[in-house]
């Protein structure tokens, strides 16, 4: 952990990047922060954008704000199987192709509506035993877990449970029997 | 130097030694102190005092790494405890890793463990129901194990005494298989537990009960609790990370700090005990001998008695690797039947449902306890084919929850505005009593060795056939009260989960009326060596179906006055 912090701290200084040395990516830089995964620095930078759209900034800050793909990374690379971060890192891998060949252009260049498309109908995409297939489901995998976080890492932020909807380590008496009818919370708009 | 050597025996005696610090050996000790007895007690794990030693009590979810979640290296290198539900980012330095104190598995068993000042008591779930004599005299009626040496009577006074300090929160329900207590006001059931509490009622005719689980959580006479240094329960959920309040009962926030000061009481943590000396001249134990866990040093203390309390499995491991001439198969183990009868907890299974009804209701707020089902099998007759019964959990729960199969600003607006209530859940877990066993049994490995070259321990405990038809029986009667109640979509498991998960182990230790068939008497000695008394899960002789240790809480006590009446002898 100490590692980690070290790691995005000399990021900082040094403009965003650590190098290490890779024979798999000659010309993107892996970054060391996320030591079980073979992600580079555009690669994350996809991700900001993919987690953008799923959750946009607006009236109040979206994922990108909240550092949200380096916490997808951090889950990845800490909490899932070998098997599955090889899915997931494939899934990411393969994301940029499939966007070419299904919409068109590179994700970057596609409008907010078409992004959100691409994203919705990745994640319903269904595998077979065909390298196609495969490529499918690890997309779909990819999005899916890219979902997931996405959504657990903007709602479990700091931002979010200080600013936006506190959270109460002191939740107050229970009640067994409140009327849903008599809660009134005013709405938030995003 | 001879000297120097007389005075650090003489800084090395105490007038009595618990060998641990959890529920029952915390107890031991501030009644021990408390009728002024110096004591040493005695922990193998790092000290962890109330307030300071709490690293995530305040940690807002944000604050923790992975959200709660362990890694996937801790998990595949401790499969174990892994297992365990609380073993979660905010807990896990309470828990024994497996790579840490590995013990051999001739079965699966699921060891859980907690070692450090308090031991178990910061991570227990503070459920304390207490034993009729229905549970006492189970083994003489239906014939197994032997017949417990002592009844509600011999024990009844001790319960009150532990739960007035102790603090727990119930309401007199009046049931004769869970007798009242001394209740701080109770934790209200919700609207749909009630519904359900007063439909078995109706469609069982007052045999079968759902009450509020009594729980050791301060609510109310806080005036009385404040002496302690503890204040009201905060319905925070997060007990497992030791609480800033004291709300519930711990070692830490009540027994241990109240023992300290009397003045009588000395702790010395890191201190992983080998065995218990056996004076053969005199014919008792005079003393514990200790390997520093850091150390590896050997350091002994002496004392006039000694209170075994080091958790179930660990008190038989003491006892079975005390050997001396007189004792060359375990200390007081006259009978062979020192680590015999181990049994534990059936909590394999498990029922749920959703209920359509109540439906413009929810909660708020938090609680720390739920439902609660005593036994109503085979209590005041044999009814199945299976011996005994079990108790179950229970709880109503709903929420209002986001949708989020969208994307962008409108999934962005349904989570920050959740407002979807689907139907209440409803879920039940089973806590079956299981038959102690000859065959079932804790052993001393052979050849393996910690790393203070203190034998493994052996683990051969299992279910039977009486345990699968209990839980058959538990998933066709919760299913049928369940559909009676009008609850639907109604799902069953059976995890098939290994023994000791349910972290309910007992026995190997237990007592009986004679020394033939038991290890310990009516007060807790050791028949052959009286002045060692073990009061923890260890001198279980049937393990009944509640949550064991406000039992151990009440042995406990009552064993440390014992001890003590008999000294002025």
């Amino acid at each position: 952990m100490n590692r980690r912090i070290a790691l995005r701290h000399l990021a900082l200084i040094s403009g965003g990047l650590v190098l290490i040395p890779s024979c798999d990516f000659s010309s993107d830089d892996i970054l060391a922060a996320y030591e079980n995964l073979k992600v580079t620095a555009s690669q994350k930078a996809l991700l900001g954008v993919i987690s953008d759209t799923i959750i946009p900034a607006g009236e109040i800050k979206g994922a990108l704000n909240l550092e949200v793909p380096d916490f997808i990374l951090v889950m990845v690379n800490d909490c899932f199987t070998k098997e599955n971060q090889d899915k997931f890192t494939a899934g990411l891998a393969a994301f940029p192709t499939y966007s070419l060949k299904i919409a068109g252009k590179k994700f970057d260049a596609l409008s907010v509506k078409e992004k959100e498309e691409l994203i919705l109908n990745g994640t319903k995409l269904e595998g077979d035993e065909t390298p196609e297939g495969k490529e499918r489901a690890n997309i779909s995998y990819f999005l899916n877990s890219t979902k997931r976080f996405t959504i657990q890492g903007y709602m479990a932020s700091e931002y979010i449970q200080t600013e936006i909807i506190p959270y109460s380590l002191i939740p107050g008496e229970y009640n067994g029997a409140v009327l849903i009818s008599d809660l009134q919370k005013p709405r938030i708009n995003g | 130097m001879a000297n120097l050597n007389i005075r650090s025996k003489q800084e090395r005696t105490y007038q009595a030694i618990v060998i641990g610090s959890g529920i029952s050996g915390s107890w031991a000790a501030k009644e021990l102190c408390d009728l002024g007895v110096k004591t040493l007690m005695i922990e193998r794990g790092r000290n962890v005092e109330h307030g300071k030693d709490y690293p995530t009590t305040t940690m807002l979810p944000y604050e923790f790494e992975h959200r709660g979640q362990i890694p996937q290296k801790i998990q595949e290198e401790n499969p174990v405890i892994s297992r365990c539900y609380a073993f979660r980012e905010d807990a896990m330095h309470f828990f024994v890793k497996d790579t840490e104190h590995p013990y051999v598995q001739e079965k699966p068993f699921d060891w859980i463990r907690g070692y450090q000042v308090g031991g178990k008591s910061l991570l227990w779930a503070r459920q304390v129901q207490r034993w009729s004599d229905f549970d006492f005299e189970g083994p003489a009626r239906d014939g197994f194990a032997v017949d417990w040496p002592i009844r509600y009577k011999d024990i009844e006074k001790w319960y009150s005494h532990v739960e007035k300090f102790a603090g727990v929160s119930g309401f007199k329900d009046g049931i004769d298989t869970l007798p009242d207590g001394e209740f701080l006001p109770g934790y209200e059931l919700n609207v749909v537990e009630k519904y359900f509490a007063e439909q078995l009622k109706k469609q069982y005719g007052g045999d079968r009960h759902m009450i509020s689980a009594r729980c050791a959580h301060i609510h109310g006479n806080a005036e009385y609790y404040a002496a302690q240094g503890r204040t009201l329960c905060q319905n925070r959920n997060l007990c497992q990370r030791g609480c800033p309040f004291g709300g519930y009962f711990s070692s830490n926030s009540s027994t241990i700090p109240w023992a300290l000061k009397t003045g009588n009481l000395t702790i010395r943590p890191d201190a992983v005990v080998h065995s218990i000396i056996y004076d053969e001249e005199k014919g008792k134990a005079k003393g514990v001998r200790i390997v520093d866990r850091l150390t590896k040093e050997t350091e002994e203390f002496y004392a006039d008695v000694i209170f075994l309390n080091a958790a179930a499995i660990n008190s038989n491991l003491v006892l079975l690797n005390s050997t001396s001439t007189r004792f060359p198969n375990g200390l007081g183990n006259d009978s062979g039947l020192l680590g015999k009868y181990v049994a534990f907890h059936n909590y394999r299974a498990g029922v749920s449902a959703q209920y359509e009804g109540h439906s413009e209701y929810t909660t708020s707020g938090g609680r720390p306890t739920s439902g609660y089902f005593p036994r109503f099998r085979n209590v005041y007759k044999q009814e199945t084919d299976f011996l005994r019964g079990y108790a179950a959990g229970f709880s109503a729960n709903r929420g209002a929850r986001s949708n989020s199969d969208g994307i962008g600003l409108e999934l962005k607006n349904n989570l920050l505005n959740p407002d979807q209530y689907g139907l209440w859940s409803v879920g039940s877990h089973m806590m079956g009593e299981t038959i102690p066993k000859e065959s079932n049994y804790v052993a001393l490995d052979p050849s393996l060795k910690d790393e203070w070259g203190i034998p493994q321990l052996k683990i051969s405990v299992d279910y039977d056939d009486n345990d699968e038809k209990m839980v058959k029986d538990y998933i066709e009667q919760m299913s049928e009260m369940f559909t009676k109640a009008g609850f639907v979509n109604i799902q069953t498991r059976d995890d098939h989960r290994a023994p000791g998960l349910d972290i309910h182990e007992m026995g190997g230790v237990r007592m009986g009326r004679d020394p033939k068939t038991s290890m310990l008497n009516a007060n807790h000695q050791l028949h052959a060596v009286p002045n060692v008394y073990v009061t923890d899960g260890a001198s279980m002789t049937s393990t009944s179906t509640q949550n064991p240790s406000l039992t151990y809480m009440a042995f406990a006590a009552r064993a440390a006055h014992h001890a003590v009446a008999e000294s002025k002898k």
